[in-house]
C-alpha cells in the first residue's frame, strides 16, 4: 500500500506563502484504482509529486509498502524510486527533446543501471514495450518534435512501465489528448493491472472519467479537511472486485450510459 | 444567399525535410451569420491549421490552394495591409492557452488598450468600449488594468483574451482549443462565455478535440480525420447517431459510453493513402474503401458523410 | 605583400603567423571553455552551499582586471611553460568566469523543466543528469562561447607579445608581426600591420561559419516546424 499522511506543502510566492496542500492523506492499495479530482490549482499535482518522491513535503509522511520515505528528490534511493512512477500532463515537456523516442523510453533503465547489456536485447525490450502501448517501430527512431502528443504520451507510459513500478501516478494523463488515445492508455494500464498488482492513482479534472474508470474517487478538497484521527481514503475491496467483473464480461444489451 | 464564411476546397501542405505534410485536403465548410460551427479532430489532424489558414497566420513553407471568402471577399489573396484590416476587426482569434498569449511582464491595462487601438479605436473610445465589454464579461476594467496576467485566475485570463478578441466587434470569432488543459469548472465557464459571444451576434468557429464541450455548445459540427472533413452536420445529430465510422468509434471511446479505443493510429500526414484514410481501422470496411477516396455523401437529417457505405442513397 | 622591416617576406610570415596564433588561441579558448563549463556545471548540479562557494570564487576571479591578471600569470609562468604555453594559461585562466556564469544560469533554468523531474523520477543520479541531459543542452551555448573567445584570445596574444611578455619576438605570431608593423607605421610601412589584422578577422569569421555548420547539422531541431 502507498499511503500519505497529513501532507502539507506550501510555496513562496510574490504575495507571500501559498499553501498548496494542507494535511492531505490518502491510501492506495496494490492493484486498486484511486481517482483524485478537484479544480485546477487545488494542489493535485503537488501531491502527486510528493507521493512520487520528487518533492519533499513540509510535514507529513509517505510510506510505500511499509517503507517510510526519508529522503526526497534526486538523493532518494533507487529501489524506492522504482516503486512509484509518475506520468506528467504535458508529454512534450516531460521528455528530453534531444533524445529519440526509443532512447527516452529506455533512459530510466539505463540511468539506473538495469538496462540489458546486449544491444539486441535492448532493442527487443524496447520493441515489446512499444507494442504494448501501441507505438510502431518507426516512431521509436524519431525525435519528440516529430511525433504527436498522443504518441509521445504513449512513450511516456512505456517509459514509466518499463521500470515495473508497483504504483503509477497519472497526473492529468490525457486531458490534452483525444478520447481514443485516452482510452488506449487506460486500456494498457488496465492490462498491466491484470498481469500484476499495480496500484493506480488517477488524477483528473474529468469527474466522469474518474467515476467510470476508478474504483473510488476522492476530491482533494475533502482529503485536506480530514483530521489526523480520521481514516484516510481507503479501498473498498468489494466494490473493486465487482467493477472488474463487470469489465471482463461486457453485456451485449447494455445501453450506453447517458452523460 | 451567401454564408458569412465560405471555405471551399482549402488545401494546406507544409514543405518539411520529411516531405510535404498535408494538413488539410480540400476542406469545405461554411459558417452562417451568428452561427456556430465546431471543428472537431484529434490534435495533429489539421484542426489548428484550419484556424491559422483562415487568418493567414501560416508560416512561409506552405502550399495553400482553394478559397476562403468572408462576406464574399476572398481572403487568400489579400495584401498584408488589407489583411490587417480584416484581422481583429472582421475576424478575430482566441488562441489556445490565454496565459501564454498575454505579455507576462506588462500590466493588462496597457495590453487591452493596445488591442483596442489596433482595431482603429481612439484612446478615449477604447477605454469606453473596454469598460463596457469587460463589464458584460463580468470583469472590472479598473481592477484588471493594474494587474499582471499571473495575478488573475484562469477563468479571468480567458475573459481578458475574449475581450481582446471582441473589442473590434468582429463578424466571426475563431476559438482555438478553448478548453485545452482546463478543469471541468473552467470548461463550464468557457462554454458559457462562448455562448455569450454567439448571443452577441458574432459567428463562432470553435476548434476542439473536447467532445463534451462540443456536445454542450450545439450548432453544427465538422469532423476532421487525416486532413479531410469526414462528417458535417448538426452537432446533436452527430452525438445521437454519427454517420461516419470514425465518428462512431470516437464516441465509443468516451469513458461514459464504452471507453474503447480505436485500434491502430491515424495515417501520417506525409503519407496519406489514395483511398479512405480510415479504412485500415474501420470495422465496416469493404472492397471499395481501399480503391479511392469517398466523396461527402448526403445522409438523412442534413448530414454529409465521407463514406462509401452511404454512397448508394 | 612585400617584405617587413628586416626583409623577410611578409606573406610567408603572415601564413606562419596565422598557424601559430590560431593554434594558441584555439587551445587557450578551449582551456577557458573547459574550466568555465566545469565550474558552471558543478555549481548548477550540486547547488546549495557548493553553488554559493563556487560562484563567489568566480566573482573574485571575474572582478580582477583580466588583462593585468594575465600579465601576472605570464610573468609567473613564462619561465616554466615557455611563451606559447604561458599565453595559453594566461588567457585560459582569465576568460572562464563569464562562461561559468552563463552555464550556471542555463542550468538553473534547465533544472526546472519537467523532463528533468521525469529523469529524476526514473532514478537518474546527479552525475547522470549532468552527463545525459545538462551537457548536451549546454553545447550550443558553450560552442558559441568558444567561437567568441578565439578572436579575443588572438587579440590578447598579440597584446602580450607586443609588450614582450608573450611569444619570443622572433616567432612569427600575428601579434608579433603586428607589433613589428606598429613600429614601422611611422616609416610608412602600413602593410605590415594591416595584413595580420585582416588575417585575424578572416580567421574569426571562418571559425564562426564552422561553428554554425556544426550547430545546424549535428543537433536536432528542437522546435517543431509547424503546429497542427
Amino acid at each position: 500500500m502507498l499511503s500519505a499522511e497529513a501532507i502539507t506543502k506550501s510555496f513562496r510566492a510574490s504575495s507571500g506563502r501559498v499553501v498548496a496542500v494542507q494535511r492531505a492523506s490518502l491510501a492506495l492499495e496494490s492493484g486498486a484504482r484511486l481517482g483524485l479530482v478537484g479544480p485546477s490549482g487545488s494542489g493535485k499535482s503537488t501531491l502527486a509529486q510528493i507521493v512520487a518522491m520528487l518533492l519533499a513535503p513540509d510535514s507529513g509522511s509517505v510510506t510505500i509498502d511499509g517503507d517510510r520515505v526519508r529522503v526526497w528528490g534526486v538523493r532518494c534511493s533507487r529501489e524506492l524510486r522504482h516503486r512509484v512512477q509518475l506520468i506528467f500532463q504535458a508529454p512534450r515537456v516531460a521528455v528530453d527533446p534531444r533524445l529519440r523516442v526509443g532512447e527516452a523510453i529506455l533512459e530510466p533503465l539505463a540511468a539506473s543501471g538495469i538496462a540489458p547489456a546486449g544491444a539486441a536485447e535492448r532493442v527487443a525490450l524496447l520493441e515489446s514495450w512499444a507494442a504494448r502501448v501501441g507505438l510502431t517501430r518507426d516512431l521509436l527512431e524519431r525525435f519528440p518534435h516529430e511525433v504527436s502528443e498522443g504518441q509521445l504520451q504513449r512513450a511516456c507510459l512505456a517509459r514509466a512501465l518499463a521500470l515495473r513500478p508497483r504504483y503509477l501516478v497519472c497526473d492529468e494523463l490525457s486531458s490534452m489528448l483525444d478520447v481514443s488515445t485516452q482510452a488506449a492508455l487506460l486500456e494498457t494500464i488496465a492490462a498491466i493491472q491484470d498481469e500484476r498488482e499495480l496500484g493506480v492513482l488517477l488524477i483528473t479534472h474529468d469527474r466522469v472519467l474518474a467515476d467510470t474508470w476508478c474504483d473510488e474517487v476522492a476530491d482533494i478538497r475533502e482529503l485536506s479537511a480530514r483530521d489526523q484521527g480520521e481514516e484516510a481514503v481507503a479501498m473498498r475491496p468489494r466494490d473493486r472486485a465487482a467493477r472488474r467483473l463487470r469489465e471482463r464480461t461486457p453485456s451485449s444489451d447494455a445501453a450506453p450510459e447517458p452523460f | 444567399m451567401t454564408e458569412l464564411l465560405e471555405v471551399e476546397e482549402l488545401s494546406v501542405g507544409f514543405r518539411t525535410r520529411r516531405g510535404v505534410v498535408q494538413a488539410l485536403s480540400q476542406a469545405s465548410v461554411t459558417v452562417g451569420r451568428g452561427r456556430l460551427l465546431l471543428v472537431v479532430g484529434e490534435s495533429g489532424s489539421g484542426t489548428t491549421v484550419l484556424a491559422h489558414a483562415l487568418l493567414r497566420l501560416l508560416p512561409r513553407n506552405v502550399n495553400v490552394s482553394g478559397s476562403v471568402r468572408l462576406g464574399g471577399q476572398e481572403l487568400l489573396d489579400l495584401s498584408p495591409a488589407e489583411l490587417r484590416r480584416v484581422r481583429g476587426r472582421r475576424m478575430a482569434l482566441i488562441p489556445q492557452s490565454p496565459a501564454s498569449s498575454l505579455n507576462p511582464v506588462r500590466r493588462l491595462g496597457g495590453q487591452l488598450l493596445e488591442a483596442a487601438q489596433a482595431r482603429g479605436l481612439s484612446e478615449q473610445q477604447s477605454r469606453t468600449r473596454l469598460r463596457e465589454l469587460l463589464g458584460e464579461l463580468g470583469l472590472d476594467l479598473a481592477f484588471v488594468s493594474g494587474r499582471y496576467v499571473h495575478q488573475l485566475s484562469g477563468g479571468m485570463q480567458q475573459r481578458i483574451v475574449n475581450a481582446m478578441a471582441l473589442v473590434g466587434e468582429p463578424e466571426i470569432v475563431i476559438a482555438d482549443e478553448p478548453t485545452s488543459g482546463l478543469d471541468a469548472e473552467l470548461v463550464d465557464t468557457t462554454a458559457t462565455q462562448l455562448r455569450e459571444i454567439s448571443a452577441r451576434g458574432a459567428a463562432l468557429l470553435v476548434i476542439t478535440h473536447d467532445l463534451r464541450l462540443a456536445e454542450r455548445l450545439g450548432g453544427r459540427l465538422a469532423l476532421l480525420y487525416a486532413s479531410r472533413i469526414v462528417e458535417v452536420g448538426p452537432t446533436a445529430a452527430f452525438f445521437a447517431a454519427p454517420a461516419h465510422p470514425y465518428g462512431r468509434e470516437l464516441l465509443r471511446a468516451l469513458p461514459e459510453r464504452e471507453g474503447k479505443s480505436i485500434p491502430g493510429m491515424a495515417p501520417e500526414l506525409t503519407a496519406l493513402p489514395g483511398h479512405c484514410a480510415f479504412a485500415d481501422r474501420c470495422p465496416d470496411r469493404f472492397d471499395r474503401c481501399t480503391e479511392s477516396v469517398p466523396d461527402l455523401y448526403p445522409v438523412p437529417d442534413g448530414v454529409l458523410a465521407r463514406c462509401f457505405a452511404h454512397a448508394e442513397r | 605583400m612585400g617584405t617587413d622591416e628586416v626583409g623577410r617576406d611578409l606573406f610567408a610570415r603572415v601564413l606562419h603567423g596565422i598557424r601559430i596564433s590560431l593554434t594558441i588561441a584555439v587551445l587557450a579558448a578551449m582551456a577557458a571553455v573547459a574550466v568555465g563549463t566545469l565550474v558552471g556545471v558543478l555549481a548548477g548540479t550540486l547547488g546549495g552551499k557548493v553553488d554559493a562557494v563556487v560562484m563567489r570564487t568566480t566573482d573574485v576571479f571575474a572582478s580582477q582586471n583580466h588583462f593585468l591578471f594575465g600579465i601576472l600569470l605570464l610573468v609567473l609562468f613564462r619561465p616554466a611553460l615557455g611563451g606559447a604555453g604561458a599565453v595559453m594559461l594566461a588567457v585560459g585562466l582569465t576568460h572562464w568566469p563569464s562562461l561559468a556564469r552563463i552555464v550556471r544560469g542555463e542550468l538553473m533554468s534547465l533544472r526546472e523543466r519537467p523532463f528533468i523531474s521525469a529523469a529524476v523520477g526514473g532514478g537518474a543520479s546527479r552525475w547522470r543528469l549532468a552527463r545525459r541531459h545538462y551537457l548536451p543542452h549546454l553545447m550550443p551555448a558553450v560552442g558559441l562561447a568558444f567561437v567568441l573567445t578565439v578572436p579575443h584570445a588572438v587579440f590578447h596574444e598579440s597584446a602580450y607579445s607586443f609588450l614582450g611578455l608573450g611569444l619570443p619576438a622572433h616567432q612569427a605570431s600575428l601579434g608579433n608581426i603586428r607589433a613589428d608593423g606598429q613600429r614601422s607605421l611611422l616609416a610608412g610601412g602600413w602593410w605590415i600591420a594591416l595584413f595580420p589584422g585582416l588575417a585575424i578577422l578572416v580567421a574569426a569569421m571562418a571559425i564562426g561559419t564552422l561553428a554554425e555548420y556544426w550547430r545546424e547539422h549535428l543537433h536536432p531541431r528542437w522546435g517543431s516546424e509547424l503546429e497542427l
